[in-house]
């Protein structure tokens, strides 16, 4: 039945399906390089079928056959993420969202777009700011994260500070239920659109999104070199805290700005040390403000020093590419952890001591995203080619989890390959909650099977622990060097 | 907008095909992927396999649908500016179907086109002898002859010199040159292709014979200013001609550069032309040649005209899908291609739209028709010389 109900949606989209092994396996993958050596005894990353509807309606006749005949079927749109989140793991269908683009509407009275889930967060404010608007905020990987995508996913980014994560901003969605049935979900439905919000595709498809926006502002940028990360901290607290509500903020350590140095992208003469950058957007009044407030926390500390308003803006366009790391590498292994704002200096500090135990350089920078957390990246560069050699470095990608957890943090985001860390990202009673829902909307699991609500039995906690840390005390005692 | 700090050096194909992220910017940016939607036709796709195939030796031989996509690029560059790690996309499209011709499995197309350049050195199927063809339409043909010691060499380039549909472009300057008063002359006969349609379907090797023959020419005619009409010609000169160049003095010019220096010298008087007129920046002269500003001087300098911006221009506009050999292997994505820039072209309401590439013209002047839009499509040079009156 499973073969025949792929053929009859073969058969159904044309030129819009595929099963060629050529192009099922770029779909086998995101951002993350991981060997097929780890990735293939234990999953099924190889699409059985892909396929690209244009709406709802199409969407919705995928899903009841696969519902009918109890196939996976994996959302994919910009497939920007690392942790296998739109990776198949089960095979079955690997639903392309990407021609699902377009602004719907503009309700300029409302504030509010309309706009389909495959449009990336670049587009739409591509659409938007020659009208006099802009979205209230994108993601850091705007130019390749989908509107849905980032919906799917937690939704902090640039811009969250000032203006809440995403769920926040979206007045209503479309979904595509798992059964096929197509429903417009706002707070009050049921199930309501908060359900589907950092659910990763698990409960359905989200076909479109009507999302608040602003109106397009002036904007001030600062950047400020500090010599230690308690310095750093403590201002990036002070100004979080402080009126105006900056737009923005984002912070690196000093290895973040040497390795930038040194792979050419910021200026010869940029001082190796722990940055804050500081955007705010708001009337001529706000920004004036701004500037005071600024001004005073730089104060009359010698050792802080404001950056040339030139570097300031680049570091603004320089915003979605943070990845100019890996020219460093070539590749890069890292973990994005969701921390407390206070303990930012005693994480970067434990940060430092783990890459002085493995012989790592260890590279962290990330963004406050409320007024208590932040998402922080800490990575370090690897070699995919070696192995052997990577498979250990893998390890170290706990180690970093371990420090984040010290210091009250967890994963950014579950897919697969955080589902290890399920008890540390919820509580019992949210995990139960978040079961319950799929259990409602999905009840066959053919929606994005193998992601958020429990570790396959490969990567349970226990077993993922010990052999994560016997990894580990190989790559310690084996002493690889790193690239200090 | 502060000055770009980020430096691309290319570290070979193997390494940077690992440096890749896939994170997707390159996506949107693409023409090719815009039209195809699979994720093998979008530049990441196309490095992933790159990256298996050369970087891991993974796989015996070139998958035949991997050739296919990779000759499914029109070169554009559009995903070099965007790509987050800072590869330099269009050397490594470039690298990857050289690599595809040293393993002997190039399109029949690229194969058939690079038989008929050694034969006749040049794209059409006519002998080079006849390249001044076009020049028949003018008072004194002879005078186009090359002459030694010319101030300015005009590069007319095989396009203009063959293709009727673009001869007016040739035309056009030599009136426009001859009305300035500018001593220029032709290669004539004597110029070949400039290699431009090798170099992009990977035969290197065979491109350098070409660009060898017309540097010596150049030089044995004594030009110091070269002046180029066509995008992709310029290109080469600028940059695939430096190693023959060396020790040699030129100046080389794409003809908008030239045409907006006589014209703020005050040698071609224009007239009023009441048109909405738009500018399409062809990519080896925009995006991949730096020269944005001297078509829209010349534009905008013209009376009577209301300039009009694309929605994508400068360095983020859209190909016309005519670049990269494209149209041999697949004409149906190349019109595909130049159908979306239509759509933005009828968006703005321009009666005009101008280039200063004459593949760019071509395929633009047939998305056109075909849309049955009520717009004119000109080279820089044509819409000067009705200004001229």
């Amino acid at each position: 039945m499973k073969n025949e109900a792929l053929e009859q949606i073969k058969q159904r989209f044309g030129d819009r399906a595929t099963d060629s092994p050529f192009e099922c396996g770029l779909y086998s993958r995101d951002m993350a390089p991981v060997p097929a050596l780890l990735v293939n005894p234990l999953f099924n990353t190889l699409p059985d079928l892909i396929v690209r509807p244009t709406d709802a309606g199409e969407a919705a006749e995928i899903l009841k056959l696969a519902f009918a005949n109890h196939i996976p079927v994996t959302p994919r749109a910009g497939a920007s993420t690392v942790y296998f989140n739109s990776v198949p793991v089960q095979g079955g269908i690997v639903m392309d969202l990407n021609l699902i683009k377009g602004v719907a509407g503009l309700d300029a009275s409302a504030m509010t777009v309309t706009v389909k889930a495959g449009t990336t967060w670049l587009e739409l404010d591509q659409y938007l700011n020659p009208l006099g608007y802009a979205t209230k905020s994108f993601p850091s990987s705007a130019p390749a994260a989908s509107i849905g995508g980032w919906f799917s996913m937690m939704g902090y980014g640039i811009g969250s500070l000032k203006y809440g994560n995403l769920l926040s901003q979206v007045r209503a969605v479309e979904a595509v239920l798992p059964t096929g049935e197509i429903r417009r979900l706002t707070r009050d439905t049921e199930p309501p659109l908060t359900w589907f919000a950092a659910s990763e595709g698990t409960l359905g498809i989200i076909t479109w999104l009507e999302l608040e926006i602003r109106k397009s502002t002036l904007m001030k940028h600062f950047l400020i070199a500090f010599p230690d990360a308690g310095k750093m901290g403590r201002a990036l607290e002070a100004v979080i805290h402080a009126r105006p509500v900056p737009y923005n903020v984002h912070f690196a350590d000093d290895r973040y700005a040497l390795a930038m140095r040194s792979l050419g992208f910021s200026p010869a003469d940029a001082a190796a040390a722990h940055t804050l950058g500081i955007d705010y957007e708001g009337s001529e009044e706000e920004l004036r403000q701004a500037q005071d407030k600024v001004t005073s926390l730089v104060g009359a500390d010698s050792a802080i020093r404001l950056f040339p308003a030139e570097i300031t803006q680049r570091e603004w366009e320089e915003k979605f590419n943070a990845l100019r790391l890996k020219r460093g590498g070539p590749s890069v292994l890292g973990s994005e952890i969701w921390l407390p704002i206070k303990a930012l200096p005693g994480y970067l500090s434990d940060i430092r001591k783990m890459a002085g135990r493995y012989g790592l350089d260890l590279i962290s920078y990330g963004h406050g995203v409320t007024p208590d957390r932040a998402t922080v990246m800490t990575l370090f560069h690897a070699d995919e080619t070696g192995t052997f050699g990577y498979v250990l470095d893998l390890s170290l990608v706990k180690k970093i989890h371990d420090v984040g957890r010290r210091h009250g943090g967890c994963p950014y985001g579950v897919g697969l390959w955080n589902t290890p860390y399920l008890g540390r990202i919820f509580t019992p009673p949210q995990l139960n909650e978040l079961r319950r829902r799929k259990r409602i909307l999905d009840s066959r699991g053919i929606m994005n099977p193998g992601k958020v609500y429990r570790s396959p039995f490969i990567l349970n906690p226990f077993s993922f622990a010990a052999g994560m840390e016997v990894l580990a005390a190989v790559r310690r005692v084996a002493g690889r060097s790193g690239r200090r | 907008m502060s000055e770009k700090l980020v430096v691309k050096p290319f570290t070979g194909l193997e390494k940077e095909a690992l440096i890749c992220g896939r994170c997707g910017y390159c996506r949107s940016a693409c023409p090719v992927y815009n039209v195809v939607g699979w994720e093998s036709a979008a530049p990441r796709g196309k490095i992933a396999m790159a990256k298996e195939i050369f970087s891991y030796g993974s796989r015996a031989g070139l998958p035949a649908e991997f050739v296919r996509r990779m000759a499914q690029c029109t070169l554009c560059g559009a995903c070099a500016g965007e790509c987050s790690t800072a590869i330099d996309t269009r050397k490594m499209w470039l690298e990857l179907r050289k690599r595809i011709v040293d393993l002997g499995q190039e399109p029949q197309a690229y194969r058939a086109m690079r038989d008929n350049l050694l034969a006749r050195k040049n794209i059409s199927t006519f002998p080079n002898e006849d390249r001044l063809e076009w020049a028949q339409d003018l008072d004194d043909p002879d005078a186009l002859e090359p002459r030694a010691g010319a101030e300015v060499g005009y590069f007319v380039g095989c396009v203009s010199s063959f293709f009727p549909q673009a001869a007016q472009i040739p035309l056009a300057i030599a009136e426009i040159f001859t009305e300035a008063g500018v001593d220029f002359t032709t290669m004539g006969g004597e110029e070949w292709c400039c290699g431009f349609p090798l170099i992009s379907t990977g035969f290197v090797d065979d491109s350098r014979t070409f660009i060898r023959h017309n540097v010596d020419k150049i030089k044995e005619l004594g030009i110091h200013t070269l002046v180029a009409s066509c995008a992709s010609c310029y290109h080469v000169w600028k940059n695939d001609s430096r190693e023959a160049l060396q020790g040699y003095n030129l100046e080389i010019l794409h003809t908008t550069e030239y045409l907006a220096c006589l014209i703020r010298e005050g040698r071609i008087p224009m007239h009023e032309l009441a048109e909405t007129v738009t500018y399409h920046d062809p990519c080896d002269l925009g995006r991949n040649g730096g020269i944005y500003e001297t078509p829209r001087e010349i534009i905008r300098g013209i009376p009577g005209v209301r300039f009009v911006e694309l929605p994508h221009h400068r360095e983020q506009a859209l190909c016309c899908g005519g670049g990269g050999n494209l149209q041999s292997v697949d004409a149906d994505l190349a019109a595909e291609i130049a159908r979306l820039r239509t759509e933005e072209i009828r968006a703005v309401g321009a009666t005009v739209v101008v280039s200063a590439c004459q593949q760019c013209e071509q395929m633009l002047t047939a998305a056109v028709r075909k849309a049955k839009l009520p717009v004119r499509v000109m080279d820089v040079s044509q819409l000067i010389l009705e200004a001229m009156g």
